[in-house]
């Protein structure tokens, strides 16, 4: 079982070549900015004084800079994961049929269910996975880079990024980000399996067509806004980040930016993930995702033609 | 005689079409079964319930198991290769390998990698990158390194040159087919694959209009071509299908003997073709 669901996982990676492509792209360009960034930038004098101006603070302010560059380098990787995963599993089952390899796979002692399931876990975790392993490797590339430039213009690179920069703290928070936007937007992932395993045609118009019309429909019908909340508000309201409302204490003018630092240095201090696993939507969200992949496995199953 | 396939009144309609109409029939171990019919005669359909693609109504059974509802198990004893174009067009040779080394517990690697050094069939190419031939070669590598106890094939050789076909099929027979193991196949091109059979299936409108053994045929039916001055004497022994060859009359009798018909004209068994036309025709008529 497992050892089948191992085989399935690479066969996917074998498929979708994007799961891999699409994070090292955004990698090559992030890395590529920042080198480029700094080599083309002429007001050295400037930077000179940046890094003065970072040798004068604390050290937490120091780490509090470094996340936000840290964060600023992920943010691309985060929506460009979700474009995939959108794309992904919008091909995941009709790829196969297309191509009319499906008999194939299904000559295989390989059940509709563990196909789908793989699928599931591509999306669910395998992209994060691979995600958030690019963007380590971004991260330190990055910093990396910048180090070699402090040292050539005579600041101390350990003094300004390598002692005070909180890597495991960021990547521990992007991880539980990474895992957590695929199951809190779980229904349209099931959706977008559904889709694929049954549409004869352009699985991303199929599956975008209700998303956008039954808001419309509704308003029309009803004048209220129930079911544009359940799509659009609610996707964007992850309760992952509890203190995210604090947050912006951070970007205030004037505050006192040290003490700041001090208190909300850590990101993972910042994830709530009690509140998050308890969110009764959450669950309604995987029981939504999971009705639709059980659609998906029947339509796999039960239909005769391609 | 064991019976591995064992269907009793199945039918299965889309519709108001009745693609398998009440069908009963046994596959004994060890057989070459051909099901021959035209096109949208039920023949896929039927192999697809076989299977376990497609449900159906009335009692099948595959190796002592349903197809349908038992699939995953039924799977590690059977292969089938429904059509030359199923094979992933993205997936590399060794993937291939590495992929069914992993799932199927009983696909020999070993004996995979022996039947491709046979071919020319690289193992970093991708299927996309291979000639038609190749890929049938292919899928018949992987099949034949399978120790499947039925393997089903659907018109596995559409498509090919003549070469690909002859050699396709001298291939099943010499590293596929044993005691042990059964096929069955479909093809249009009946000729070819005349010498193989143990046993044949006709198949019109979702029935079976003939099943037998190859070794019975002869005995069950026979042709007689005779001159007309001759034909009506032969029409009494009542032929159920006539045809026009040359000016003379080719006529196809079934349980009548040799003896019977003897002297009214040149006596042979009709290969399977010509049987073909003459039961769904005859039937018609």
């Amino acid at each position: 079982m497992i050892q089948t669901q191992i085989a399935l996982l690479r066969r996917e990676f074998w498929e979708h070549r994007a799961i891999l492509v699409v994070p090292v792209v955004v990698a090559v360009v992030m890395s590529l900015a920042s080198l480029t960034g700094q080599v083309s930038f002429d007001h050295k004098e400037l930077l000179d004084m940046g890094i003065v101006g970072a040798q004068n603070l604390p050290e937490n302010a120091r780490a509090l800079a470094l996340s936000g560059i840290m964060v600023t380098l992920s943010s691309p990787f985060v929506f460009a994961m979700w474009i995939l995963t959108i794309f992904y599993t919008l091909d995941s089952l009709y790829a196969e049929r297309k191509d009319r390899s499906i008999l194939f796979w299904r000559s295989i002692p390989v059940t509709d269910f563990e196909t789908v399931l793989s699928k599931l876990l591509t999306a669910m975790i395998a992209i994060p996975v691979i995600t958030l392993a690019i963007i380590i490797a971004t991260h330190l590339l990055v910093l990396l880079n910048i180090s070699i430039w402090i040292d050539l213009r005579g600041g101390s690179p350990w003094h300004l990024i390598w002692s005070a920069v909180p890597l495991v703290d960021n990547w521990v928070a992007t991880l539980a980000l990474l895992v957590a936007l695929p199951l809190w937007l779980s229904p349209f992932i099931g959706w977008f399996l559904f889709v694929s395993a049954f549409t004869k045609r352009s699985p991303l118009l199929t599956a975008a067509l209700p998303i956008v019309l039954l808001p419309m429909l509704e308003k029309m019908m009803f004048d209220s806004e129930v079911i544009a909340e359940a799509f659009f508000v609610r996707s964007v309201q992850m309760p992952l980040f509890a203190g995210l409302d604090n947050m912006e204490l951070l970007f205030q003018e004037g505050g006192d930016f040290a003490a700041l630092a001090d208190a909300k240095l850590s990101l993972v201090s910042l994830l709530d993930l009690g509140g998050f696993i308890t969110n009764p939507q959450l669950w309604i969200g995987l029981i939504v995702c999971g009705l639709f992949s059980a659609a998906a496995i029947y339509v796999r199953r039960y239909r005769d033609e391609i | 005689m064991t019976s591995l396939v064992s269907a009793r009144n199945v039918s299965k309609s889309f519709g108001a079409l009745r693609a398998v109409d009440d069908v009963s029939f046994d596959i004994g171990k060890g057989r070459i079964m051909g099901l021959i019919g035209p096109n949208g005669a039920g023949k896929t359909t039927l192999l697809k319930a076989v299977l376990g693609l497609t449900d159906c109504q009335g009692s099948l059974s595959v190796l002592g198991l349903d197809p349908f509802r038992q699939r995953r198990e039924l799977m590690q004893n059977i292969c089938f290769i429904a059509d030359v174009a199923v094979l992933p067009r993205w997936i590399k040779v060794s993937q291939l390998l590495d992929f069914l080394q992993s799932v199927h517990p009983n696909f020999s690697r070993d004996r995979a990698e022996e039947l491709l050094a046979q071919t020319n069939i690289k193992k970093n190419s991708k299927v996309r990158e291979l000639s038609k031939g190749m890929v049938t070669q292919l899928h018949l590598s992987i099949i034949t390194a399978i120790d499947a106890k039925l393997l089903v094939l659907d018109e596995p050789t559409i498509g090919l040159d003549i070469i690909f076909r002859k050699e396709f099929y001298g291939n099943l027979l010499r590293d596929y087919f044993d005691e042990e193991r059964t096929i069955i196949i479909t093809t249009h091109q009946v000729e070819e694959i005349e010498n193989l059979l143990t046993d044949v299936m006709f198949i019109n409108d979702g029935r079976i209009v003939l099943d037998t053994t190859m070794e019975d045929l002869p005995e069950q039916y026979v042709e007689l071509m005779v001159s007309p001055d001759n034909a009506d004497k032969a029409r009494q022994f009542n032929p159920f299908y006539e045809r026009d060859v040359f000016g003379k009359q080719v006529m196809t009798f079934e349980g009548v003997s040799r003896e019977q018909l003897q002297g009214l004209g040149d006596l042979r068994a009709p290969d399977i073709a010509d049987l073909f036309v003459a039961k769904v025709k005859g039937e018609a008529a």
